[in-house]
């Protein structure tokens, strides 16, 4: 990938090769905001509002460093921020992710008409899965990231992203197993 | 619809996740939606201030430019030579501004200007009189006689009374037996000497090697009919 040149310190505006090569992450982007807000309408506004922050802190882009990881941030910390301050915080154990029984903050009501289709047993799993799970394994597994870049993504250290695999996949296995026997 | 999971090792569910599940493309109206709301490049926000200043210096330069004072040389001669080439480039462009033909005028001439020609260049077969006329220069009164030669230059001979006025030594050449100053400016060439506290130019655009050896023959054929002197 051709280096980003970052616009001038003092403006809120992107070049247009700046903008450019942000869109061509616009697919990536959507799909993960899909698994992440759950709804299409949500997630075309979590993607709107990612590219919009985007275009206006491109002077905080570092030219070199990988510019899909800065995206996925954004538009992580984009849900978080508006979709946080919805529910209360779930107790939570010492890697981060909320108990297996907690109320997930996120999870959108499985009876709503308008949130995605599970086609899989994979993706009703998935659907299941803390955020906190759901984005590494989107992030690492699907997306292909290194583990660096989940970290900043998730602004923990490299360590906690391959404790929160392990324990996504665990759980993963539990939900799948869970189907399998129903 | 269902899939079994019979498989439950890390490198199978990496491949499933990969390869399963089901990636959700853009919508076409969200990226027009997002091309839409990207800010658009502004002007700066420091430009209009700067044209509006450099606009009113501008104007400011324009105002006050015809009153400053004008450089002018210090050295005397200098000043002499730029006036009489800038009274010949007059001459060039909009011709004299009463062409009299001597002797006639010869007369008034004198009453106008103070300098009597005892004896002048009327012309030959190289070089043609064209007019005369008085002339103010450093605020001196004086004589501007034109010629025109075969090739279409212009000669322009000015006497004004200059008591104090020396000819510079270091630029004087040998024209004939008179080693008068040779003088440039502007592009045009001046034969400057002194003749009975007169101070005579000889100016035209013969700049080139080749011109400036003609020049110095029409200087020599003025120079020895020409006698100014002053009058009062």
């Amino acid at each position: 990938m051709a280096p980003i040149r970052p616009i001038g310190s003092s403006a809120d505006v992107a070049d247009p090769e700046f903008q450019r090569q942000a869109l061509t992450h616009l697919d990536a982007l959507y799909n993960f905001a899909m698994y992440l807000s759950k709804r299409p309408a949500d997630a075309e506004d979590l993607v709107q509002e990612t590219y919009l922050r985007a275009f206006r802190f491109s002077h905080r882009f570092q030219p070199g460093t990988h510019l899909r990881a800065w995206l996925f941030q954004i538009l992580r910390n984009t849900f978080l921020t508006f979709y946080r301050v919805r529910e209360r915080e779930a107790p939570v154990a010492e890697d981060g992710v909320p108990e297996w029984d907690a109320p997930m903050f996120h999870d959108a009501p499985e009876d709503d008409g308008t949130a995605m289709d599970a086609h899989t047993d994979l993706e009703r799993a998935m659907r299941r899965l803390p955020e906190e799970f759901r984005t590494v394994l989107l992030l690492a597994e699907v997306e292909g990231l290194p583990l660096e870049e989940v970290a900043r993504v998730m602004a923990c250290p490299v360590g906690t992203v391959k404790s929160r695999i392990f324990r996504a996949k665990e759980r993963l296995r539990g939900l799948l197993r869970d189907y399998e026997t129903k | 619809m269902s899939e079994r999971f019979d498989d439950s090792s890390d490198e199978t569910l990496s491949r499933r996740l990969a390869g399963e599940l089901t990636r959700h493309t853009a919508p076409a109206r969200l990226r027009v939606a997002i091309v839409d709301a990207a800010p658009r490049p502004r002007r700066p926000v420091w430009l209009g201030p700067l044209v509006a200043a450099a606009a009113t210096a501008m104007v400011l330069i324009l105002v006050v430019l015809p009153v400053l004072p004008r450089i002018v040389p210090a050295d005397p001669m200098q000043r002499y030579v730029r006036a009489v080439v800038s009274e010949h480039s007059r001459t060039l462009m909009w011709g004299a501004r009463r062409g009299d033909v001597l002797p006639a005028a010869l007369p008034w001439l004198t009453q106008e200007t103070g300098i009597g020609l005892n004896q002048f260049f009327v012309g030959d077969e190289r070089l043609v009189l064209v007019s005369a006329e008085p002339v103010y220069l450093e605020r001196q009164r004086g004589v501007a006689i034109h010629y025109r030669d075969q090739d279409g230059h212009m000669l322009t001979y000015i006497a004004l009374p200059a008591t104090g006025l020396t000819v510079p030594d270091r630029e004087r050449v040998q024209a004939g037996r008179w080693r008068p100053a040779l003088l440039r400016d502007s592009g045009f060439a001046a034969l400057v000497w002194k003749q009975a506290e007169v101070a005579c130019f000889l100016v035209s655009d013969m700049v080139s090697s080749d011109d400036v050896e003609t020049f110095k023959e029409y200087f020599v054929r003025v120079r020895s009919t020409t006698d100014p002197v002053p009058a009062y």
